[in-house]
Formats: structure tokens, C-alpha cells, sequence
């Protein structure tokens, strides 16, 4: 795992040591390299892990994740490089390493054995997250947003700590390796049962879960482009993947504690799904699909059947790539109008032919068409709980009819229609964004041909 | 003051708190502690004008209280055990004296109202050795009384100091103020930790004082003693900010700073002796001190707040010299990564 890891720390000395006319290159360069070397690890051949180290590992669950991380970093430095243009090079370069750390701190959460190493990483990418969101956001609201995010994120992982020693005092280690074969059913007790709830608020709340999602609208919407990117791709992500990899610790008890999660998170993708239909602020709107798509996650987790660990696993990656890319069309349209309301910026298609092609693509996949990797999921997903409950289908069907209606709406809002007449003079696409979308969108479209690599370990 | 009297007291300072840390009889330790306090008198009145008065009087009265009650203690441990030597504590009621006495010379609550003031009336300097020196010695002597403490007042005192730690420096905007409270809810801490394992609050103490050291030395470097004028340091020398930023940070307890490792330690050392509420509540509480933490670095670094210039940078006519800074900026942001070699102090 050194081989990700040593480079993508180096990545900082080279911004630093690079001239001013060849910072982006450099650093988009070497990340795309280091994407490239985190496809060998795709290459599961059991369902057991792959053990680099002590410190290290890699299975079928965690290697999609990492890919999608590494393939981001190049991502997010090509989607910055228009609004740090103005900005003079020292700051350009603390960006880019902030960026740089918050990549280094996610492959090692990733990849990381020892759960309070987990933990500690965990919390260690919060530091960059918030500094990128209140440096670098556009609006007042970006402090708020920064403290919110913080908050909510450090009250729920507080207790994960406490939980984690007691679990390793109880169990004599927290090397996910061995506890997997150490496990020991959890009795049902009042303790026991706040050792659950301290070990799943954490990433309930960095899912975000529907009654703690707070945080999400604001931090998403105040940060800049790779902030945005960055927190709806992979951070949302790390709570699905503590939350699979902790549950495995955590029986019987989650049959029964999972309850009250459950009815929030499919109460919630309801609610969530029907704000977007009602937003004028676009980031705003994306951020709500993300809080429904994860949401749907949390039920696949908490249900606990093999459909719905592959279901929860290929929807983070195609929620990641999708929700990315959408943050991406949307900036591009922030960046010429400098406002993210809808209804400003209409008509696009007839101005920029290209850029609506790239938005239908994204909010087809947005919507789960089929074959895409959003449908594998959510089927999945939509299938399991139904086993596990025939009502939920009622939930589960408004949810994906609600969302295809608020994801047609936003590309018909954006895309069709007369053009407003202020926007006449808006530059022409970039090639650089046209590359960025086509990035975004590649491997989604080539994972409906193999989708086994991010089923994940059930498969 | 003149240079070679001013000498003479700083090292008096230092010559009270070495004979409190490495005496063996009770009377010597009431001397050390004494002879510490009659010196820092003038380094408290550095300058010399009626708030310092006000604050030197404070201290001075505390501390003399705390020394009497801390007498009272030594001999009732005499006439219980007849011997002047420093092992543990006979008698239970000289145990509790003697805690008190210790927790109002440390600033714990209940005895932690003369802080803030304290650390207000005078210059940042002294502020500094107050909030950083001064602590050593009665530390010093509650980690060799350890075994006999009563535990439940010591742990009522350390939650009530975390949590007055954290809710006194919320509404406040003077930089020695938050440093003080700060203050009162990292002896929190330590003393919370102390019955179970005392290595755990000594190297809470070593970390806490590097990170003090670090935040006072920014402070004296930009002069700044409000919110408001350190929130100036960005059009003086932007590389300070970030720096300010990264010990506040560490100061708050995130992790991969190295403030992180003494919660980590004291959480992990009380769930190991069946505590579980009780790490918990502290943890959670020292998230208050992090949200003023929070306020200074949002004044400070990660925004620029308006300034009395237009001009890319200020004119200043002297740059102070800031003694150590960078080892102390390292050691306070980047030790995380040692923690294995806490092991080495089993």
C-alpha cells in the first residue's frame, strides 16, 4: 500500500518545488499515475483480503472505494484550476497540498487494519475538509457551514472512540483481520446497546442519516468545487464503509437496534427526495439526492443481506461518481453566472451543446437508468428490504419515482426551454471541462460491463 | 526592571519550584512553594499600574491560602503518622486538605475563579510563566501523593473543571482570558487521569505546555492580546496564521495533531479501569473549548478580517524575536505519530 500512499505524500513537495506555469500539470499528471496504480488493486482474487502490511489491507469492499478516491484527486485539481486562477501561487499551492492531505488521510483510512487507526484517520480528514470549506467558500454562510460540519461530525465520533478502547479492552484487539475470526455474539444489554448506538452515530451522521443531515446542505453548498466534490464522492462514503465494516462486530443486536434507523433513513429519502423537487438553489438540490441516495445506503446496511451489501457497495461508487459529476456541471454554470440559482441560468442547451449532452448523461444516471451501476445498486437495494419487508416497496418505489421527477427537473430547468437573455455572452465550454465530464462519466458507463469488480465481498 | 535583579527573581522562581519537585520533607516542600510565590510577585507586576496590583494581590492571596491550608495538611499528616517524609498520606481528612490546597494553587474548580483574572491583569509574558511554570510544582506534588487522594473529589473537581473550562471561555474575547480557561479545563484533565495513571497526566502536562508555550509565543510575536488585533496578523505575517491555526487546532484535540494524544491516552486508560460515562462526558465537553478555539481560528486564519490598511502588507518598525518557535510548532502539531513510544514509559 506504500506504493499509493509514498506518492501521493510526495504529491505535496512537488506542488511546492513546482514553477507557477506547470503546478496544474504536475499534480494532474502525477495523480492520474497514482489513480493508475490503485487499479492493480482491483484485482481481488478471493473474497479474503489482500494483506500488504500490518497496517494494511485491501478487500473487495475497500478496493472500489480507493480507486474512486485516487481517480478523484486528479478530478478535483482539474475542476479548481478556473477559480484559483486570480489567487496568487502560495495560495494556489496551500489548495493543492490541502487537497494533497485530505487524499493521503482518506487512502489510509481506506486501507487501515487496526480500527483506532481507522478512527484516528477518520477524524484526521476532517482538518483539511474544513479548512478547504471555510478558506475557500464563496459566501458568509461558508463558516457556519465549517462549523456545523465539524460539530455534527466530532459529537457523533466522539463516543466511536470511547466504544473502540472498551471493545479492545473486551476483545484484546481491534485488527479487523482478526476480529472477523474472533467474533462472539453481542448479549442484548442496556450497556451493550449504547455500545451499538456509540459505534453507528459516527457514520450515521457522516452519512448523513435523515434527522442529523444538517450539516450536509451547508458544507456542500458554501465549499469550493473540489470541496463539494470531494465531500459528496468519498467523505459520504467513509460512513457507509465504517458502518460495514463495524456491523460485522456489532450481531445480533442490530436486528433489533437497527429499527428506529431504518424507519428514519426510508422516511428520510422520501423527505430529502421531495425537498429537491422544491429547490432553487442547484448544489442545494444536489446535495438533498445525496442525502436520499445515501440514505438508501444506511437501509442497505442496516438490513444486512448479502443483495444489500452488493447493492450498498455499487451504489457508493455510482452515487460517487455521479453526485461528483453533477457538482461539476453545476460549478460550471456557477463559474459563468457566479449564482447557483436554477432559474437563472436556463436554456443552456442552445448555448452549450456539448455541456447538455454531459448533463443528461448525469442526470440519467442520477435517476438509476438502466444499465448503469446506480440501477445495480438500487435494485439491490429496492429487492433486499422488500425480503426483508413487502411494505417498504411502497416507500421504495416514490423514492425512485420522486427522484427521477426532481432529476428531469433540474436538467429541464437548466437545459430546455428559451435561454434567459443575460446569459448570451457566457464563454464556450472548456476543453478542460469537457474532459472533466467525460472522466466523471467513463467509468460509470464502463462499469454496467462488469460490475462484479464493485459488488463488493458478498459477491 | 534592572536586568540583574530581575535575573535574581526569575531564578528564584525556578530555585522554588526545583525544591518543590525534588524535596523529600513536607516543611521543604512549603518553603519551595513559598519562596515561588513571593518571587513571581514582581514578575507579575512587571508593569506597574493598578491592574497588575489588582491581579498580583489575587494571586497572592490564593496562593497564600492555598499554602496555609497546604500546612495545615502537612502537619495534620505529622501528628497521624509522625514522620516529615513525603510517601502518601495518612489521614484522609489531611488527603482532602491537601487536594484542595493543590487544586487552588493548579486552578481547579471549585478554586478556579482567580484564573482568568489573573491571567488578564498582566503582560503576556508573565502570563505565560503563570499559566506554565507555576503549574509544575503542585502537579509535581499531586503525582507523588497520587495513591491516597480521595477519588471522588478529585474526579468531581476534574469534570467540574473541564466543563468550566469549556462554558467560561465562550463568551470571551481577550486572548490571556481563553488562555486561561484553557487552562482550567486541561488541569481538568490531568487531574482526572491522575489516580489511575500518573505517566498519563505528565505527559498530558509535557504536551500541554509545549502547546501553551507555542500559543503564547504567537501571541507575543504579533503583540496581540485581543481577538480583535490577532485578527490583524494576516496583513503583518501571513505565515503566523497558519501557524496559529495549526496549535489551536492541536490545542482543541483533533486528531493528527499531536493534542490529540493525551485525550487518547487518559480516554483510553480510564475505559481500561470501567469508566466508560465518564471519558465519554470529558470528551464531549472538550468540545466547547474547541468552538472558541474554533472562533479565534475563523477571526484569524481562515478568514481575512478587515484591517486598518489597504496595503498588501503593514509597516511595522520592529519584528520581536520569538525564541524556539518552530521546534515548539513542530513538537506541538506533529508528535502524534510517537505514540508507540509511550510504551517505553511502562
Amino acid at each position: 500500500m506504500l506504493k499509493i500512499i509514498i506518492p501521493t505524500i510526495m504529491l505535496m513537495p512537488l506542488t511546492w518545488l513546482s514553477k507557477k506555469n506547470m503546478i496544474w500539470i504536475n499534480t494532474t499528471t502525477y495523480s492520474l499515475l497514482i489513480s493508475l496504480i490503485s487499479l492493480s488493486l482491483l484485482n481481488q482474487p478471493s473474497n479474503n483480503s489482500l494483506n500488504f502490511s500490518l497496517m494494511f489491507f485491501s478487500d473487495p469492499l475497500s478496493a472500489p472505494l480507493l480507486v474512486l478516491t485516487t481517480w478523484l484527486l486528479p478530478l478535483m485539481l482539474m475542476a479548481s484550476q478556473h477559480h484559483l486562477s486570480k489567487e496568487p501561487l502560495i495560495r494556489k499551492k496551500l489548495y493543492i497540498t490541502m487537497l494533497t492531505m485530505l487524499q493521503t488521510f482518506l487512502i489510509m483510512t481506506f486501507t487501515a487494519t487496526e480500527l483506532i487507526s481507522f478512527y484516528i484517520l477518520f477524524e484526521a480528514t476532517l482538518v483539511p475538509t474544513l479548512i478547504i470549506i471555510t478558506r475557500w467558500g464563496n459566501q458568509t454562510e461558508r463558516l457556519n457551514a465549517g462549523l456545523y460540519f465539524l460539530f455534527y461530525t466530532l459529537m457523533g465520533s466522539l463516543p466511536l472512540l470511547v466504544a473502540l478502547i472498551s471493545i479492545q479492552n473486551l476483545t484484546g484487539s481491534l485488527n479487523f483481520l482478526l476480529i472477523q475470526y474472533w467474533n462472539q455474539a453481542l448479549p442484548n444489554s442496556w450497556s451493550n446497546i449504547f455500545l451499538w448506538l456509540a459505534c453507528m452515530m459516527a457514520f450515521m451522521v457522516k452519512m448523513p442519516l435523515y434527522g442529523l443531515h444538517l450539516w450536509l446542505p451547508k458544507a456542500h453548498v458554501e465549499a469550493p468545487i473540489a470541496g463539494s466534490m470531494v465531500l459528496a464522492a468519498i467523505l459520504l462514503k467513509l460512513g457507509g464503509y465504517g458502518m460495514l465494516r463495524i456491523t460485522t462486530m456489532l450481531n445480533p443486536q442490530t436486528s433489533f437496534m437497527a429499527y428506529p434507523f431504518l424507519m428514519l433513513s426510508l422516511w428520510g429519502m422520501i423527505m430529502t427526495s421531495s425537498i429537491c423537487l422544491r429547490q432553487t438553489d442547484l448544489k442545494s438540490l444536489i446535495a438533498y439526492s445525496s442525502v436520499s441516495h445515501m440514505a438508501l445506503v444506511i437501509v442497505a446496511v442496516l438490513i444486512q443481506t448479502p443483495w444489500s451489501y452488493m447493492g450498498a457497495t455499487a451504489l457508493m461508487i455510482a452515487h460517487g461518481l455521479t453526485s461528483s459529476m453533477l457538482f461539476c456541471l453545476a460549478n460550471s454554470n456557477y463559474e459563468r453566472t457566479h449564482s447557483r440559482t436554477m432559474i437563472l441560468a436556463r436554456g443552456l442547451q442552445t448555448l452549450l451543446p456539448l455541456m447538455a449532452a454531459w448533463w443528461l448523461l448525469a442526470s440519467l444516471t442520477n435517476l438509476a437508468l438502466p444499465p448503469s451501476i446506480n440501477l445495480i445498486g438500487e435494485l439491490f437495494v429496492v429487492m433486499s428490504s422488500f425480503s426483508w419487508s413487502n411494505i417498504t416497496i411502497i416507500l421504495m418505489g416514490a423514492n425512485i419515482t420522486i427522484t427521477a421527477l426532481y432529476s428531469l427537473y433540474m436538467l429541464i430547468t437548466t437545459q430546455r426551454g428559451k435561454y434567459t437573455h443575460h446569459i448570451n455572452s457566457i464563454k464556450p465550454s472548456f476543453t478542460r471541462e469537457n474532459a472533466l465530464m467525460a472522466l466523471h462519466m467513463t467509468p460509470l458507463l464502463l462499469l454496467s460491463l462488469n460490475p462484479k469488480i464493485i459488488l463488493g465481498f458478498t459477491y | 526592571m534592572n536586568p540583574l535583579i530581575f535575573t535574581t527573581i526569575l531564578m528564584t522562581v525556578l530555585l522554588g519550584t526545583m525544591i518543590v519537585m525534588m524535596s523529600s520533607h513536607w516543611l521543604m516542600i512549603w518553603i519551595g512553594f513559598e519562596m515561588n510565590l513571593l518571587a513571581i510577585i514582581p514578575i507579575l507586576m512587571k508593569k506597574y499600574n493598578p491592574r497588575t496590583m489588582e491581579a498580583s494581590t489575587k494571586y497572592f492571596l490564593t496562593q497564600a491560602t492555598a499554602s496555609m491550608l497546604l500546612m495545615m495538611a502537612i502537619i495534620i499528616n505529622l501528628m497521624h503518622s509522625g514522620q516529615w517524609t513525603i510517601t502518601k498520606v495518612f489521614n484522609p481528612t489531611a488527603s482532602i486538605i491537601m487536594t484542595s490546597a493543590l487544586a487552588m494553587k493548579l486552578g481547579l474548580t471549585p478554586f478556579h475563579f482567580w484564573v482568568p483574572e489573573v491571567t488578564q491583569g498582566i503582560s503576556l509574558t508573565s502570563g505565560l510563566i503563570l499559566l506554565t511554570w507555576q503549574k509544575l510544582a503542585p502537579m509535581s506534588i499531586l503525582y507523588q501523593i497520587s495513591p491516597s487522594i480521595n477519588l471522588n473529589i478529585l474526579l468531581t473537581m476534574a469534570v467540574l473543571s473541564i466543563l468550566v473550562g469549556g462554558w467560561g471561555g465562550l463568551n470571551q474575547t481577550q486572548l490571556r482570558k481563553i488562555m486561561a480557561y484553557s487552562s482550567i479545563a486541561h488541569m481538568g484533565w490531568m487531574t482526572a487521569v491522575l489516580v489511575y495513571n500518573p505517566t498519563l497526566t505528565m505527559l498530558n502536562m509535557l504536551i500541554y505546555i509545549m502547546m501553551t508555550l507555542t500559543m503564547f509565543m504567537l501571541f507575543i510575536h504579533s503583540s496581540s492580546t485581543t481577538m480583535l488585533s490577532l485578527s490583524h496578523t494576516w496583513n503583518k505575517t501571513p505565515l503566523t496564521t497558519t501557524l496559529i491555526l495549526i496549535t489551536l487546532l492541536s490545542m482543541g484535540g483533533l486528531p493528527p495533531l499531536s493534542g490529540f494524544m493525551p485525550k487518547w491516552m487518559i480516554i483510553q486508560e480510564l475505559t481500561k479501569n470501567s469508566s466508560i460515562i465518564l471519558p465519554t462526558l470529558m470528551a464531549i465537553m472538550a468540545l466547547l473549548n474547541l468552538y472558541f478555539y474554533m472562533r479565534l481560528t475563523y477571526s484569524t486564519s481562515l478568514t481575512m478580517f478587515p484591517s486598518t490598511n489597504n496595503m498588501k502588507m503593514k509597516w511595522q518598525f520592529e519584528t520581536k524575536r520569538i525564541t524556539l518557535l518552530p521546534p515548539l510548532i513542530v513538537m506541538s502539531s506533529l508528535l502524534l505519530p510517537l505514540t508507540p513510544m509511550l510504551s517505553i514509559l511502562d
